[in-house]
C-alpha cells in the first residue's frame, strides 16, 4: 500500500525528491488528548540504485504527513528510488518511484 | 625403527568476509541512542548524541519562518557545503528535544527540507558533525497559536 507520494527529478546530475507521507504522527502528548495511541515515524530511508542517498530517525515531533525534501548525486532519469520508512508500531511502507 | 610420520596438510580456510560496504544496513538512532530522544534539554540532546556541546557557530544555513502562524507545520530547511557525517535537528518548545537526526550518506547534497511541530515559541536548533567537530545555527520562531498571525 503505498501511502507515501513521491516526486524525484534528475537536473544536471543532481537528483531533487520531494515526499509526501500519509501519517497521523501522533506525539505522546497529542495522543493523550485525542485519547489514542501514540504512533509516528521513527526511520525513513530513501535509497537508489542499491544505495542509500538519505536516511533519518525522526521524533514525534514531526508535522503530521511528514513532508520531506532532500538532494542527492548518482542516479540519473528512470533510476528508481525506493523510500522506506517504519513506524513506532512496526508498519514499513516501501515506496518506489522512477527519477523524472 | 623408521617412523613414518603423516604430516596433514592443513588448509587454513581464509573465511572471505565481504568487505562490501554493507550500504543498507542503516543507522537507526532510535535504537543506538535511546536516551537521546528522551533529552527534554537541546544541550543534554546534543550530548547525548554527539558526546559534546562545544559547537562552531555557522557555517550551516538555516530557514525557518519568523513568525509561525501554525505551529502544527513549521518548514525548516538548511543547506551547508560541510562534508557532514551527522545532522540533528533540536529545538525546545516540546516536552523532548530531538526532532530528527540525519545520517548522511556519501553522495547526498545537504539541500534538506523537513517540517516540525512546535507546542509554543521556541529555537531551532541544527547541528552537524565534520570530522568530529560541530557546528550549530539557531534561530527563534515564534509560535502564534490560534492567531491570524501579524
Amino acid at each position: 500500500m503505498a501511502k507515501t507520494r513521491i516526486k524525484a527529478k534528475e537536473k544536471k546530475g543532481v537528483v531533487t525528491v520531494k515526499t509526501l507521507s500519509k501519517h497521523p504522527m501522533l506525539s505522546y502528548v497529542e495522543a493523550k488528548r485525542a485519547k489514542k495511541e501514540v504512533n509516528f515515524i521513527t526511520h525513513f530511508m530513501a535509497e537508489a540504485n542499491g544505495k542509500v542517498v538519505y536516511e533519518v530517525s525522526t521524533s514525534q515531533f514531526l508535522s503530521k504527513d511528514p513532508y520531506m525534501k532532500f538532494k542527492f548525486t548518482g542516479a540519473k532519469k528512470g533510476d528508481e528510488i525506493t523510500i522506506t520508512w517504519v513506524d513506532l508500531k512496526g508498519n514499513k511502507d516501501v515506496s518506489t518511484k522512477k527519477i523524472r | 625403527m623408521l617412523e613414518r610420520r603423516k604430516f596433514l596438510g592443513l588448509s587454513v580456510l581464509a573465511f572471505g568476509v565481504a568487505t562490501a560496504p554493507v550500504n543498507l544496513s542503516a543507522v537507526n538512532f532510535r535504537e543506538t541512542k535511546p536516551n537521546l530522544w528522551k533529552a527534554t534539554k537541546v544541550d543534554d540532546a546534543i550530548k547525548e548524541l554527539f558526546g559534546t556541546t562545544t559547537a562552531t557557530k555557522g557555517k550551516i544555513k538555516l530557514k525557518a519562518p519568523d513568525i509561525a502562524e501554525n505551529g502544527a507545520v513549521i518548514p525548516v530547511s538548511f543547506e551547508t557545503d560541510l562534508k557532514a557525517s551527522k545532522i540533528a535537528v533540536f529545538q525546545d518548545a516540546n516536552p523532548e528535544s530531538a526532532v530528527a537526526v540525519f545520517d548522511i550518506p556519501d553522495n547526498a547534497i545537504i539541500d534538506y527540507g523537513i517540517r516540525i511541530k512546535m507546542a509554543e515559541t521556541g529555537t531551532v536548533t541544527v547541528v552537524a558533525q565534520e570530522n568530529g567537530k560541530l557546528y550549530k545555527v539557531s534561530k527563534l520562531v515564534k509560535v502564534t497559536i490560534g492567531g491570524c498571525g501579524g
